[in-house]
């Protein structure tokens, strides 16, 4: 790293080596100025949106309803939906891929392992959309069987299939996580008279932990970002319930519908639909920072880790 | 001892061996690291395992406490006696086994947490519900990492030197109380002085259990081995008492490794 560093700080003389470099240079400039278009046009609708409506307004009204004749810009509704959905569906995946990563990584053979992977691997590259139909058409139906009472859309489905979507990073994380962890530790665990299983059990799984939260994290990211499902299996009731029977709406699934409508640029109910954009994006940024930043230090050998 | 002795494997003075190999050969997958391995350990004795990188050094230790059989596609042949038992017949159960032929392996291998929790593990593996703080206290005594206010026991064992780490390993495998004690280079990657440190407490511990070490620092073997054990390729090539081999060996290779012309 140090000498590839050293030898990029002179410049270069070699005519095709600096064509290369203004290449990578624009591509890299496009890049960040694609990010910064967006970043930028979201800002500036959020900002005139917030000019019409106050902050506290915003941030304490009970009801989110933006072309009602009494309009409410409270955004706590649909942050509430969203973490029922991302809770619900971490919840429902954690304890699945927790033990899927430890048997991947400790106890399968090669064989099961490669199977095993590519089926949660195929789990990540379904599209969200045919996940959707799978809540809507197979998922609540057996529900109903279950719970005669309920809803056509329902939170209880959505948070069952986004957590099937979002299981594949658990398990690719978290088994990242304890592969890290040395294996001198367990052999020496067992050296010392320790089953393999205690050896996982009180070594391996806490000394990956903050992996593995990192991992949740993750998953919760691309929980709370999921919007196909969410509004195809639970529906998007204006009103709040945390009954999981019932229908939910999300940040997403707000801004999915919202977008199939036709609203005015400028008009209020417009802004309000950039506003709650900036608000998902600040969530999903500093979710998916504060993951990453988890996964790296979980690793032993990033600044948390504790490598003998 | 068998009447068809060759004087290769035996240590000869009659005294009863702890742990005996028999005919042993290790297989990880289509490589042999030991072939054909006989070689009896008299209790209370210390034995040296000599011989170039790849000979099966360490591949022998694990043999000894049943390490190898946790590697997938290793396979084994011959027998290991243990005390007058087969050590892998099914009234031994391996993790006794590992408690009673203790290993601390090259690596310092720490657990997270304390210097306690570290001692306590194995312990606690055991089901032991005695006193874990005595016990530990007896352990880092008798690895001199002791003092009087107790203070290494809070200790996180990432923040101990290099030295005081390969203490505490040697101290969390005593803990459980071994008959046998395997130790795979003793010193290795440590300064000289912390090397020599190390060194000695191996040499006080001679005094209080059997104890088998590899090592590549075949003067550290003249040094603290009654036997030393000189393997090639996986082969026992040679094995006496420590002053004969270094000073007559049998063997050519022997010679040849001792005074550094092994091609």
């Amino acid at each position: 790293m140090t000498a590839f560093r050293s030898s990029a700080g002179a410049p270069p003389t070699d005519p095709r080596e600096r064509l290369m470099g203004g290449l990578l240079l624009g591509c890299t400039a496009l890049a960040a100025a694609a990010a910064a278009a967006v970043i930028g046009a979201l800002g500036l609708e959020t900002v005139r949106f917030f000019a019409d409506v106050p902050l506290s307004q915003f941030l304490a009204d009970l009801a989110w309803t933006p072309s009602a004749e009494e309009p409410g810009f409270g955004i706590l509704p649909l942050l509430a939906g969203t973490a029922q959905i991302a809770g619900g569906a971490t919840v429902m995946a954690l304890p699945v891929a927790l033990v899927l990563a430890v048997f991947l990584e400790f106890y399968a053979g090669k064989r099961t392992a490669s199977v095993m992977n590519a089926a949660v691997a195929a789990l990540g590259s379904v599209p969200a959309v045919v996940y959707g139909y799978f809540a809507l058409n197979f998922v609540t139906p057996a529900l109903k069987g279950v719970w005669p009472g309920l809803e056509a859309f329902n939170g209880i489905s959505a948070c069952l299939v986004v957590g099937l979507m979002i299981l594949p990073t658990i398990v690719v994380l978290s088994r990242e996580a304890l592969g890290a962890v040395p294996r001198s530790i367990l052999r020496q665990a067992v050296a010392l008279g320790a089953t393999r299983e205690r050896a996982v059990l009180r070594l391996a799984l806490p000394a990956a932990w903050l992996g593995v939260l990192g991992s949740v994290v993750l998953a919760m990211t691309r929980a709370v970002g999921e919007t196909m499902i969410v509004t195809l299996a639970a529906g998007n009731p204006t009103g709040v319930s945390w009954n999981p029977l019932e229908g939910v709406r999300t940040l997403t699934s707000f801004l999915a519908q919202a977008s199939m409508g036709d609203l005015a640029p400028g008009s209020i109910e417009y802004g309000a639909c950039f506003a709650v954009a900036a608000v998902l994006l600040l969530l999903t940024f500093g979710m998916h920072a504060l993951g990453r930043a988890l996964v790296s230090r979980g690793h032993p050998d990033g600044p948390g880790g504790s490598r003998s | 001892m068998s009447a068809r002795d060759e004087g290769t494997r035996t240590a000869g003075d009659g005294a009863v061996p702890v742990l005996s190999a028999e005919g042993l050969t290790v297989r990880f997958g289509e490589k042999t690291a030991l072939s054909d391995v006989s070689i009896e350990i008299p209790r209370g004795s210390t034995v040296s395992i000599i011989g170039p990188a790849g000979s099966g050094k360490t591949t022998l230790l694990r043999s000894f406490n049943r390490m190898n059989e946790v590697i997938p596609g290793s396979s084994q042949a011959g027998t290991i006696r243990f005390a007058g038992g087969d050590l892998h017949s099914a009234a031994m159960d391996p993790a006794e086994v590992r408690r009673r032929i203790g290993m601390v392996f090259e690596d310092a291998a720490l657990f997270p947490g304390s210097v306690f929790d570290n001692l306590a593990f194995g312990l606690q593996a055991r089901g032991e519900e005695g006193d874990l703080h005595g016990i530990a206290e007896v352990a880092l005594q008798a690895v001199g990492l002791w003092s009087e206010d107790a203070e290494i026991l809070e200790a996180r064992a990432s923040d101990l030197s290099a030295e005081e780490r390969r203490r505490m390993c040697i101290a969390r495998t005593l803990a459980l109380e071994p008959d046998v004690l395997l130790v795979d280079e003793p010193t290795s990657t440590l300064d000289p002085a912390a090397a020599a440190r190390v060194e000695s407490l191996i040499h006080a511990l001679r005094d209080d259990y059997t104890i088998v070490f590899a090592t590549c620092d075949h003067t550290q073997a003249g040094r603290l081995s009654d036997l030393t054990a000189y393997l090639d390729s996986g082969r026992l090539l040679e094995y006496g008492p420590t002053q004969t081999l270094f000073t007559n060996p049998r063997n050519p290779r022997t010679e040849f490794y001792l005074t550094g012309r092994l091609q």
